[in-house]
């Protein structure tokens, strides 16, 4: 089955709702740094430490919960289409808290500030927060005044997931300089 | 003619399945149709394919059968020279096969619209499923290069607000056949108003209506599944 067709050559494209939009309507923007970000995490799992397997599998947990994500972002609210999407899990964020508590326990406390960077893994890590941060804004700007009341919550949900998501990948990257041996840099004035 | 919409079946299953061929009928010399068991488990909407694993490789085919029907039917366009098509069009009843599915979300959403479903060749296979799943009334247009690839007119025709066969080919098309591709057919004849378009089959088929659409049909919804 090919991948293309061609009908995005003149500047639009079809919605999984099947409206026709130019393509840099506030809906294509938000899936679109949605997909940068998963592209991301798949570069953070390509430099992560050996012998971190856990981590990838959450890291490719929360990639499929992208995916989900990316539907609803991609479906006008109310529409027909919406009827075949899965509803975000309500207890996503719960179990990033989960992650976030048990990394941030072996960490040491934080002092102050620190320079994101570090080893390459938690460096893609700290990528991963700041296109997380920015999915965030543009999910938020996407969400302000949906009536539809599915739509709403469901929207409702990913922010709240991908306000959480954009914390673990903070202390992820802690977790892995600290894995490797490398202290964080603080930030000095 | 407002299109309905049929019961909705609620399956998300994958597999693989284990099934076995046990008819084929040839529906021109560039498609056939083979019928499967249909697993237990298994279960699709309206619209969806399976994926195919025959001969070490893995193709999509669009359901031609309704969820609700005892056996799954699918309808293979022969490409020549084609590894798996050849290798399935000479399968004998009892061949085993695996697939898994049901994939992919080109399926009806109701809606108070006009309808109108465009295909060109074995892209007809979606249509079918839909309507005889209960889908009606709405505009179905067939693009095919003779009249001999027409196939499943006969079970489409009374279910449809209008069927028009688009044929392409160097042979003259016979009275009530459009002579031309679909995308002749939508340009200059389909009336200008938002629809909800259903577009499947060839690649530059899909480009060219969904640009047309663009340009013509302003506030139409377009759902599209790629063949070839």
């Amino acid at each position: 089955m090919k991948i293309y067709t061609g009908s995005g050559d003149r500047g639009k494209t079809s919605l999984f709702s099947g409206e026709r939009v130019p393509k840099d309507n506030e809906r294509i923007d938000a899936y679109g740094d949605l997909d940068e970000l998963n592209s991301v995490i798949g570069a953070l799992i390509a430099a992560l430490p050996r012998h971190t397997e856990g981590l990838r599998q959450e890291l490719e947990k929360f990639q499929s919960d992208l995916f989900h994500i990316g539907a609803w972002l991609a479906t006008s609210p109310g529409a027909p289409a919406a009827s075949s999407l899965q509803p975000l899990d309500p207890d996503g964020a719960a179990a990033l808290e989960r992650f976030i508590d048990r990394i941030d326990a072996t960490l040491p406390p934080l002092t102050g500030f620190i320079l994101p960077g570090g080893h390459p893994g938690a460096s893609w890590a700290h990528i991963a927060r700041t296109v997380c941060r920015r999915t965030e804004r543009r999910v938020v700007r996407l969400s302000a005044g949906i009536a539809h009341a599915e739509s709403a919550e469901q929207l409702g949900r990913a922010i709240v997931y991908l306000n959480r998501l954009s914390d673990y990948f903070f202390v992820l990257a802690r977790h892995i300089n600290r894995l490797q041996g490398i202290e964080d840099t603080s930030w000095k004035r | 003619m407002e299109a309905v919409r049929p019961a909705a079946s609620g399956a998300r299953t994958y597999g693989p399945f284990t099934t076995r061929i046990t008819a084929q009928r040839r529906l021109s010399p560039r498609a056939f149709e083979i019928t499967l068991v249909k697993p237990r488990s298994f279960d699709f909407n309206a619209g969806q394919r399976l994926r195919l694993r025959h001969a070490a490789a893995e193709r999509d085919y669009s359901i031609v059968s309704a969820p609700a029907e005892a056996d799954i039917r699918l309808c293979i366009r022969h490409v020549a020279g084609g590894l798996v098509s050849t290798q399935l069009g000479q399968a004998p009843a009892g061949t085993r096969l695996t697939f898994t599915g049901p994939h992919g979300y080109f399926t009806f959403k109701a809606s108070s619209r006009p309808v109108v479903f465009v295909a060109t060749g074995t892209g007809i296979a979606p249509f079918c499923s839909m309507d005889a799943s209960g889908i009606s009334g709405y505009t179905l247009l067939h693009g095919v290069a003779t009249s001999e690839d027409l196939y499943y007119r006969d079970f489409i025709q009374p279910h449809a607000a209008a069927y028009v066969a688009c044929l392409s080919g160097s042979r003259p098309a016979a009275p009530g056949q459009f002579p031309g591709r679909v995308t002749d057919y939508v340009e200059k004849h389909l009336p200008r108003r938002a629809c909800d378009f259903y577009l499947c089959g060839r690649q530059d088929m899909i480009r060219d209506v969904t640009l047309l659409i663009d340009e013509e049909f302003q506030g139409s919804l377009v759902y599209s599944e790629v063949f070839y």
